[in-house]
């Protein structure tokens, strides 16, 4: 009869302890869930862009007084690669110091031409196009480029400028 | 074995992301109510341009226009009803397809252009078509046919619609 009683009794914390190594081994698996989805998303990353061809884009608006962006479109070697299109709130964002990421390609290795076209208006409401092409040679490293919209306000208008990091 | 798995690796992502643009594709020619509507950026002829997504939390009322040469005045009683609820939440947007030497219609609600060459929009095959997108981005109701002819019950299913909050129009 003891027995029995003690054996009720131990019922219950043997299945506490049984839960608690469940629970254990559920976090386990999480974490290991979460490591391999990031050593996926490393691979892919390295995959798709690898350090060697990788160039990365990036937009700022300076002020923005004298132009509003409404699309940028940007070539590499004469071929359109990566665009986008602005609604207004991204355009306060940029406003505000945002800094957008534009996308990344895979440059070889080399000289290249690029050339970003930058379509808004300007502070009259007229439409009005920037566009500038420079040559850039890519190395080893990534390639961080800033496309800088600046305000010129001796001209009343604004320019496109190429910033390497 | 190594390039090898990288190999697989890649092959797989590019079906992954061919297999997803197929997708969207799909999405705009097959869509009915209780379906999510598919985000898409298109430019203005009369401003900004738009994002879907942006318009989330706000009733969206999307008029994919069929042939429309400078139509101005076929849409001006779409234009009034968007313009009469907008207080109550409603947005209105048209869509537009330039092709030969078609001129834009002149509105105050936003014009969207849509055009191939910019990848983040998609244009609904049947059109002219009205599109009712609640504020979680799904599809409501699907109005298709001539704008003229079906204004009246677009007026009808917007007003109850808008009463109603969540009213999915389920297909028979």
């Amino acid at each position: 009869m003891k027995y029995l009683l003690m054996l009720i009794l131990c019922l219950p914390a043997l299945a506490s302890a049984e839960d608690a190594a469940v629970r254990e081994e559920v976090m386990s698996a999480k974490e290991t869930v979460l490591e391999l989805n990031r050593d996926l998303y490393e691979l892919e990353r390295e995959l798709l862009s690898p350090a060697t061809t990788r160039a990365a884009f990036h937009i700022t608006l300076n002020h923005g007084e004298y132009f509003e962006p409404l699309s940028v479109e940007l070539s590499v070697d004469g071929k359109l690669e990566l665009q986008h299109l602005y609604t207004e709130r991204q355009v306060k964002a940029l406003r505000m110091g945002a800094v957008q990421p534009l996308g990344d390609l895979n440059l070889a290795p080399g000289k290249h031409d690029i050339t970003v076209t930058v379509r808004g208006v300007d502070h009259q409401g007229q439409g009005r196009e920037l566009t500038i092409t420079e040559p850039v040679t890519k190395t080893g490293k990534p390639l961080i480029t800033e496309l800088l919209i600046v305000d010129r306000d001796e001209l009343q208008s604004a320019r496109l400028q190429l910033k390497y990091w | 074995m190594g390039y090898l798995a990288r190999y697989v690796v890649l092959i797989l992502l590019g079906m992954q992301i061919h297999a997803h643009a197929d997708t969207q594709a799909d999405n705009s020619q097959s869509l009915k109510p209780g379906d999510m509507v598919p985000d898409f950026t298109l430019p203005a002829v009369n401003g900004f341009g738009q994002r879907l997504q942006e318009a989330r939390g706000s009733y969206l009322m999307v008029i994919w226009l069929g042939h429309c040469d400078e139509c101005s005045e076929r849409l001006v009683r779409y234009q009034l009803l968007a313009e009469s609820l907008e207080i109550e939440g409603l947005k209105g947007w048209f869509v537009w397809t330039p092709g030969g030497d078609r001129s834009p219609p002149n509105m105050r609600l936003p014009v969207l252009k849509y055009e191939p060459r910019w990848r983040q929009g998609w244009v609904f095959k049947d059109r002219p078509a009205i599109m009712l997108i609640n504020a979680d981005g799904r599809l409501d109701h699907l109005i298709t046919g001539d704008l003229e002819d079906n204004y009246q019950e677009t007026e009808e299913v917007v007003m109850r619609w808008m009463s109603q909050g969540r009213d999915y129009q389920r297909p028979e």
